[in-house]
């Protein structure tokens, strides 16, 4: 036992006292055993954190206030069960358990929330038994803890997030129908050059002979009627007439040479012949769109006069 | 009426009701539960601290402010500070370095205090909080089981509900209970949020302050004294730095490291590789042509290309003439 306790001694010694240990203690301490053979190096103990749980349960002790609820309101508790998880059914097992990961901000703010809604919803009704009011009447006006500018500031950014996401998804919609457009356009367009297509492979083979019935021309018939209603919209939606003409003048690269040629198609050619303007009663256009204020004539004043 | 009748009369009505429900609410009860919170920080905090503070001030109205104190006077000179304006607890902030924000929370006059390393602060200011509640309402305070399971928690606990909590019917107080303050422990921290409650069904928004506490020490003391416990996860954020700088410097001295190795491979002088005899045995060489030399230079080779070349040229001119014609 004593060679035990000189062996405890020594060791919580040997860092400071080293130094003033002299040889002749030295050489007794190797020939008891107690120094190995080698170099000794003094090795510093881990750095303990100092852990008083005796004081500190004392201390508690006499600091505690033994106040009634009322004055602390202070609870714990579990946070309130994750509704929307159990549904989704990814209710983690270490969240039951109380461990968060910290660094999921989402998943932490969510924790947090929830520990203070289980806690309102337990206090509230012990609230309501002492007669506490919880929810302040309209009339009531007070300081509050943030201004109403704030309050206002904060609004308007909350309206400003909000029209940010409505235009992005506007936009997007506009972008997904213009290209559904597009695509429809595209295939009204491919259907009707394939039927001409047929149309005129049709048409050949009867004037070769090689088929004598003339169904193509019924199958016609009926393709129209079908397609009358669809083309018709197609045909508003086209370009104006206006754009078209504009093309014609300006489109790819402008007026061409030799546009004007008086060849037998030029001559033949009647479409820009408009009966009214060559016989003069284009009226409209030079009219000043409409007389304002027509005033009648004599007689007819003079016979309104009389009437009244 | 005129604007400022109509004003003046809309606030008589206000101070009024106020009056009326405060003297209903308020003066019903006595004021015994006598805490009073110092809230002060030290010289050098930055913008963000001096926000925070004065968003604890407004949380609490039974807290009281106190000028900046000065570095060089010792810590136990707050507890002195303290009983001059007859306060009994202390929330002191402690700023260095302009980046490490320290905050010290003490039951003066004998009781245990805490020293925490202020983290992630975010104020009253911040637009993202949307929430609102009356200045000086009662909270409701909110902690984590895991408060109860160890004792320094516990001594923490009891701490934090004697500080924080407003006492009924303190004169500055409101009468109605609109928010929530929340502590949890995560990550070995001490998170912090104040919520504010809409409607009975516990829906929430966050009004702010928010900030994470690192606990450094507890000290029987106010602001000295023995220590009772000395968190083992702390790190200084000194330490942090200065491992951060360690990682690099380290990462540097083994791109350098393995550069020097690089060259020092290239320099060193390269090993004869012993000749096998029975290397030469499958190698049979070419039969020896007689050596041309060319004194003219070789005719061109013929226009396969050309007569190409000329092709679509041809046709190149054909194309740009029926495109100019159209």
């Amino acid at each position: 036992m004593a060679d035990v306790e000189m062996e405890t001694q020594m060791g919580l010694d040997s860092e400071e006292d080293y130094g003033e240990l002299s040889d002749a203690e030295l050489q007794e301490a190797f020939s008891k055993g107690l120094l190995k053979p080698g170099l000794n190096v003094p090795l510093e103990e881990p750095k303990k954190a100092v852990n008083n749980i005796e004081g500190l349960k004392m201390c508690l002790a006499e600091f505690k206030k033994n106040l009634p609820w009322v004055e602390r309101l202070d609870l714990t508790n579990h946070p309130a069960v994750d509704v929307l998880a159990k549904i989704e059914g990814t209710l983690n097992k270490k969240q039951s358990s109380g461990e968060i990961d910290a660094e999921d901000d989402f998943q932490r703010e969510m924790y947090f929330y929830r520990q203070a809604q289980a806690t309102v919803l337990e206090a509230l009704p012990k609230l309501k038994k002492l007669q506490i009011p919880t929810k302040r009447p309209d009339d009531y006006f007070a300081e509050m803890a943030k201004t109403d500018q704030h309050m206002q500031k904060v609004r308007k950014k909350l309206m400003q997030k909000q029209m940010a996401i409505e235009k992005s998804e506007k936009a997007k919609k506009l972008r997904e129908q213009r290209k559904f457009g597009k695509k429809v356009q595209v295939e009204v367009l491919q259907k009707r050059q394939k039927a001409k297509k047929a149309m005129m492979t049709a048409v050949k083979k009867y004037q070769k002979g090689m088929t004598d019935k003339l169904d193509f021309l019924e199958g016609d018939q009926e393709g129209k009627k079908g397609s009358t209603a669809s083309k018709s919209q197609m045909s508003k939606k086209g370009p104006n007439a206006k754009r078209k003409y504009k093309d014609q003048k300006f489109g790819f690269g402008g007026k061409k040479k030799g546009s004007k040629w008086n060849t037998k198609e030029s001559f033949n050619d009647v479409s820009g012949f408009r009966a009214k303007t060559a016989h003069g009663k284009g009226g409209k256009k030079f009219n000043k769109g409409g007389k304002k204020n027509k005033r009648p004539g004599k007689e007819t004043r003079r016979k309104m006069k009389a009437r009244k | 009426l005129g604007k400022s009748q109509c004003r003046a009369a809309v606030t008589r009505v206000e101070i009024d009701v106020f009056f009326n429900f405060h003297v209903l609410f308020v003066f019903q009860g006595k004021w015994k539960n006598k805490e009073r919170v110092l809230v002060f920080s030290s010289r050098g905090i930055n913008f963000r601290t001096r926000h925070l503070m004065q968003d604890l001030k407004t949380m609490m109205p039974h807290s009281k402010a106190d000028t900046k104190m000065d570095r060089k006077d010792k810590l136990f000179v707050v507890n002195e500070v303290c009983e001059i304006k007859n306060c009994n607890k202390c929330i002191f902030f402690e700023a260095k370095k302009n980046m490490d924000l320290y905050m010290w929370v003490s039951n003066v006059p004998h009781g245990p205090s805490a020293k925490f390393l202020v983290q992630n602060v975010h104020t009253l200011a911040e637009l993202k909080m949307t929430g609102n509640c009356l200045k000086g309402s009662r909270p409701l305070l909110s902690f984590d089981p895991k408060f109860d399971k160890e004792p320094h928690y516990a001594l923490l606990k009891e701490l934090f509900t004697q500080t924080f909590s407003t006492p009924q019917y303190h004169p500055k107080s409101q009468p109605f209970v609109d928010h929530v303050l929340t502590f949890t422990i995560a990550d070995k921290r001490i998170w912090f949020r104040n919520y504010q409650i809409i409607e009975e069904d516990a829906s929430l928004v966050e009004i702010g302050p928010r900030f994470v506490l690192n606990l450094i020490k507890i000290f029987q003391g106010s602001f000295g004294g023995p220590t009772l416990y000395e968190n083992p996860h702390f790190q200084s954020p000194n330490m942090c730095r200065r491992l951060m700088r360690m990682e690099k410097a380290a990462r540097q001295k083994e791109r350098q490291m393995v550069k020097e190795i690089r060259l020092e491979k290239r320099k060193e002088v390269k090993e004869v590789l012993t000749e096998d005899v029975t290397d030469d045995v499958f190698v049979t060489p070419a039969e020896e042509k007689p050596k041309e030399v060319e004194h003219e230079a070789p005719r061109p080779s013929k226009s396969k290309k050309k007569k190409k070349l000329k092709l679509t040229e041809l046709k190149k001119r054909t194309l740009l003439k029926r495109k100019g014609l159209r």
